[in-house]
């Protein structure tokens, strides 16, 4: 077990440090990308900042719980980003061929598909949202420890849930060759999550918390640590996350087994 | 003028060919839709007034800027840049085609469907939602916005084709072209009304062409703009019009000198 992790490990090591490497061959391109991403948070951010400046709560929460959602999110789509961007060039793969080669090497070809290709770009942004998430829980009252603990295995729980979401897509992917679409459509999904799903109509914020787990994903591990989620959604949130890992590896193996190597 | 009919034509059939991309993208912009909405509906409950705001004009504004924005920011002329990069530039100056207007007329084919789809899905919004959305009745205001979105939307052909002519110093065109929709997603108005920011920072960015894309059309609508500052309005974004395309011209003589037809 532990000598294929440090396997798994150091050839993810090496993918990243390949697409790293062709990252930053346009230095000109990968500096305004990170700009862009930056930008893009901030922009937000001063939006809600503003809201908050003039109506104090939204759907319940004040600013500060406001921003930790936001936050919050950030850190996962941004963490997602980073170890799952190959998912983003997998439709080509499929279309020229290229899977016929990954099928063949000696490690797993999801493993591949998923991470063989973390975009260091997203780095800055991982970074700026664990720095703020500090700066922001720490103006918010009663944290616990307990609350915080459960934060980070919510986060690491909403981590499984996007992988599962791109192993959905990865086989889409395989069975139809249509992955852009599908995977901008999950980013557009958990883009709903920037701000706590109670603003939604209570239909919409139930099918995005339990149908589409974005709730699940986002808003959870914020409200675990404010102290605000009751112990049985921490049992769904888990219970979520381990159904649709175990889903999505049979989905993955289901569309395997309908590959047809058309393009090689 | 037939042929340039023809390829708006061929821009339909080629979008309803690729019907999971078109399925797709219609949804995520449903679901973009709906998070704004939402979150301005939470935000602004009924009888509150924001910044000269009420309900049903900040709903009304939202809905209208969504619907505004597929009509001014669809456009095909996103592959203008790679079209250079791949050396495919070359088939198009052998052609007895104007480049231009073959973009335009793509255009053309993509905002007709655009206005279609986004009619229809709005209608079935509305009846959903029930959102309490403004009638505007004047149709002399309803005639100066058509001409303001018709100024916007050559205006935003001119500035989005000048962007894909980077194309012609730089492989790098995708990661300017991602921070103008950075910026022009927050400056051109479609998440919040412009004039809810802070009076300094709206009076200086009243003055840039971003402005004049969403914000300025549905301002007209609300009826909140008296002729004097409507007609400034307009002066200022026929300014602008003319300004990008002359710089559409000047950059498009000096690259076509460079234009080596690489990758061809």
């Amino acid at each position: 077990m532990l000598n294929s992790i440090i396997k798994y490990f150091k050839i993810w090591l090496k993918f990243t440090t390949i697409a790293t490497q062709i990252a930053f061959t346009s230095r000109f391109g990968a500096t305004v990308f990170i700009v862009a991403k930056i930008l893009r948070i901030i922009f937000f951010l001063l939006l809600l900042i503003f809201l908050t400046s003039k109506v104090k709560v939204i759907a319940g929460y004040s600013l500060w719980q406001i921003a930790l959602f936001y936050a919050t999110f950030n850190l996962i789509d941004s963490l997602t980003q980073f170890f799952l961007r190959e998912v983003y060039r997998f439709r080509s793969y499929v279309t020229m061929g290229y899977l016929d080669y990954i099928l063949i090497k000696p490690f797993s070809a999801l493993f591949r598909s998923l991470f063989g290709g973390s975009d260091l770009l997203d780095l800055p942004v991982i970074f700026l949202s664990v720095i703020f998430i500090f700066i922001v829980a720490q103006r918010i009252e009663n944290l616990s420890l307990v609350g915080m603990l459960l934060y980070i295995l919510l986060v690491l729980n909403a981590l499984l849930i996007a992988a599962s979401f791109h192993i959905f897509v990865l086989s889409i992917g395989v069975l139809t060759t249509e992955v852009d679409n599908t995977i901008m459509l999950y980013r557009d999904l958990t883009q709903m999550g920037r701000v706590p799903v109670e603003i939604y109509k209570e239909t919409i914020s139930w099918i995005i918390t339990f149908i589409i787990p974005v709730g699940i994903m986002v808003s959870f591990p914020t409200k675990a640590l404010m102290g605000l989620l009751s112990p049985s959604s921490v049992f769904i949130s888990f219970l979520t996350g381990l159904i649709f890992i175990l889903l999505s590896f049979k989905f993955w193996r289901f569309s395997l087994s309908r590959y047809s190597s058309a393009s090689s | 003028m037939k042929k340039y009919f023809m390829i708006a034509k061929i821009t339909w059939e080629e979008m309803f060919t690729y019907r999971i991309n078109f399925i797709m993208w219609r949804i995520r912009w449903i679901l973009g839709l709906l998070m704004i909405y939402f979150l301005w509906l939470s935000v602004l409950p009924k009888n509150t007034v924001f910044f000269g705001y009420n309900q049903s004009l900040m709903l009304t504004y939202i809905l209208g800027t969504s619907l505004i924005s597929s009509i001014v920011t669809s456009s095909k002329t996103n592959a203008v840049g790679d079209e250079i990069n791949q050396g495919n530039l070359s088939n198009f100056l052998i052609r007895p085609i104007n480049y231009f207007k073959y973009w335009f007329a793509r255009d053309v084919g993509d905002k007709s469907m655009n206005i279609i789809f986004c009619v229809f899905e709005l209608t079935i919004l509305f009846f959903i939602l029930h959102p309490p959305v403004f009638i505007q009745t004047n149709f002399y205001f309803l005639f100066l916005m058509f001409v303001s979105i018709l100024i916007a939307l050559i205006l935003f052909f001119f500035v989005n084709f000048l962007l894909g002519l980077i194309g012609f110093w730089s492989p790098e065109v995708w990661a300017p072209r991602f921070v103008f929709y950075i910026i022009l997603n927050f400056f051109a108005g479609s998440l919040f009304p412009l004039d809810i920011l802070p009076k300094q920072i709206f009076s200086i960015i009243q003055f840039s062409p971003f402005t004049y894309l969403l914000f300025f059309p549905l301002k007209i609508y609300l009826g909140q703009l008296n002729i004097i500052e409507i007609y400034k309005g307009l002066l200022i974004s026929f300014a602008w019009t003319v300004f990008f395309y002359y710089a559409l011209r000047y950059t498009w003589k000096i690259g076509l000198k460079g234009y080596t037809a690489q990758g061809k």
